[in-house]
């Protein structure tokens, strides 16, 4: 049971050894706290699919599952909307219009598909929460190495008299623009995902 | 704006690809080589076109007057979805070749954030309904655009020599870093230079 | 054919419970989002008023800029100058600006609403410290639209943002120019 939480945040993590759902990851990855929110978002919406392909496996006909799925994760999706712009509307602006696009993240069809389907409903929720946290973490991963180079801060949540920017010295004054712009994006994912290719092959030539 | 205006924002100054990541699932995984390439981003482009159209039409007759606007993302998606299919059975009928050529591009059109992104944006924007067509039609040229240089570079790469962990997928992503990179070169000023 | 009704009645009954649900979901955030919006709105005008009296918004029709108009008026009840909301050109897309600006063209505040701009340089004119190499300007010496006439260091901080800047300078300078005409009537 343990093994559907863990394989997706290392063995198949989304992001970097699936490749999938990687338009919000580069867009909303300029700010760490804008990474946090996405995630929350993709993890409900995640976590709310799963359930209710994996309750409903049975009564969807098998012909017009897709539809079915795609309006299950499309209302997910809404309530997220909903949410965000009544509770976090400053959030909710920034994340703009890759809030809606969780639609189409390849990530969620792509679990109701591929394991919801044909699973329980307790197996589909230790898979969606691992997927969810293994898209976290690689998200958070992005955002820090763009922010703290691009901007030269960490921006997170304010807490009382701490307004939730921490500024780097010496970045702050003279950051690396190129990291906050898309240019720096995609040059950060190909140089982590180099990484893990890296890193996964000098693990399998030791053992 | 004028029309013109829209279609260099979205062909060069806000490509979809290279400035909003939108369709980045495709431009990595669909452009190994130019005739896949072409075909996807002739197939992008039409859906993109076709789609930003009738959801303005859906969103402006429809869920503006019944004031249910908050089920714009269910409804596009499956506007949208439904479009797909409607086309791929249209070309199927209508032209055979053209259906070989485009065919196995089309379903995974669907699924393809550039053109859930164009339909949000046009509305967003404010757009009316002949600048919303103009807006697909363009941001599917720029991912055609992308796609097409991008496919260049890689049938390229096949013949030099590429650090082991680089190959494949990340030499992709620093392949279209530097992309971005290059087209940063077409801001606004362009196009307030050139149409004021 | 009966399979086909069962498997469209199915798919339409996810649909209809779909939308029942987001609904009901609207239902309960919606009086909050507008609650949300309005206030956010009073406390930018109030941020831009400088303490002065707020008075009915009048819509402009004429301008490619100025959207409409607050009168501001201050404790004798005299017209002393206005809320102008106005639109300006932006790297990203329109930048939405309020500004109140007195009734000389002087500008005494600004905000910047809604923008599009780049995160990092662009969108550094969301911070109200972006704002004051405006401020001040209008009536005696023109608002800035161009980077040669900052301070170096003021220059130095819109570089690589130029679009933002010029953007929001000429709708304000816009906007100044408007608020002349209308005067203090």
């Amino acid at each position: 049971m343990l093994k559907e939480f863990t394989k997706g945040i290392f063995k198949e993590n989304p992001i970097f050894v699936i490749v999938l759902g990687l338009c919000p990851v580069l867009a909303v990855s300029t700010k760490v706290i804008n990474a946090i929110g996405m995630s929350a978002g993709v993890i409900f919406v995640l976590l709310g699919s799963n359930i209710f392909v994996s309750m409903l496996k049975n009564y969807i006909p098998d012909k017009v599952r897709i539809p079915a799925y795609i309006v299950i994760i499309a209302s997910f999706v809404t309530i997220v909307q909903m949410v965000m712009e009544a509770y976090a509307p400053s959030l909710y602006k920034s994340l703009g219009v890759y809030v809606p696009l969780i639609v189409v993240n390849c990530i969620i069809l792509g679990r109701a598909e591929a394991f919801a389907k044909k699973n329980t409903i307790k197996a589909s929720i230790l898979d969606a929460l691992g997927m969810g946290i293994g898209f976290t973490l690689a998200l958070l991963l992005i955002s820090l190495i763009r922010e703290v180079l691009g901007a030269g801060t960490i921006t997170i949540f304010p807490i009382g008299s701490f307004s939730g920017v921490i500024k780097i010295p010496v970045l702050v004054d003279e950051p690396i623009r190129v990291f906050g712009l898309s240019a720096g994006a995609l040059l950060v994912i190909g140089f982590l995902k180099a990484f893990f290719n890296w890193y996964s092959e000098f693990k399998g030539a030791r053992s | 704006m004028t029309y013109i205006g829209i279609i260099i924002t979205f062909v060069f100054i806000n490509n979809f690809i290279l400035n909003q990541f939108l369709g980045l699932c495709p431009f990595i995984g669909v452009s190994k080589n130019i005739e896949s390439a072409v075909g996807m981003g002739f197939a992008v482009t039409f859906v993109m076109a076709i789609a930003s159209l009738t959801t303005w039409v859906v969103y402006t007759w429809i869920l503006v007057p019944l004031n249910i606007t908050f089920l714009q993302t269910i409804t596009f998606i499956l506007v949208i979805a439904a479009l797909v299919q409607f086309v791929e059975m249209v070309i199927q009928n209508i032209s055979p070749a053209l259906y070989k050529a485009l065919g196995i591009y089309l379903p995974l059109i669907t699924t393809n954030c550039a053109v859930l992104g164009i339909a949000f944006i046009s509305v967003q924007k404010r757009y009316n309904a002949l600048e919303s067509f103009v807006a697909g039609f363009a941001a599917g040229l720029g991912f055609l655009l992308a796609i097409l240089l991008m496919s260049a570079i890689r049938t390229k790469l096949d013949f030099e020599w590429i650090p082991k962990p680089f190959r494949g997928i990340p030499i992709a992503f620093v392949t279209g870093g530097l992309m971005a990179l290059a087209f940063m070169a077409f801001d606004k000023a362009l196009l307030t230079n050139l149409i004021g | 054919m009966n399979d086909i009704v069962k498997i469209g009645s199915r798919l339409a009954i996810i649909c209809a419970v779909a939308a029942v649900v987001l609904g009901l979901a609207n239902a309960v955030t919606e009086p909050k989002i507008t609650i949300m919006k309005k206030m956010k709105l009073e406390k930018s005008l109030e941020q831009v008023s400088k303490g002065m009296k707020i008075g009915k918004f009048t819509p402009v029709k004429d301008s490619p800029v100025v959207k409409g108009y607050y009168p501001l008026t201050d404790k004798a009840d005299k017209r002393s100058g206005y809320i102008c909301k106005l639109t300006g050109n932006g790297y990203g897309g329109d930048l939405d600006i309020i500004a109140g600006i007195s009734v000389k063209g002087k500008i005494l505040a600004v905000i910047l609403l809604e923008d599009d701009e780049t995160p990092g340089l662009g969108k550094q004119a969301e911070h109200a410290s972006y704002m004051t190499k405006y401020i001040g300007t209008g009536e005696d010496k023109p608002v800035p639209v161009r980077k040669t006439q900052l301070s170096q260091k003021d220059a130095d901080a819109v570089t690589g943002a130029s679009i933002t800047f010029m953007g929001i300078g000429k709708a304000l300078a816009a906007g100044s120019s408007y608020v002349k005409k209308l005067g203090g009537e």
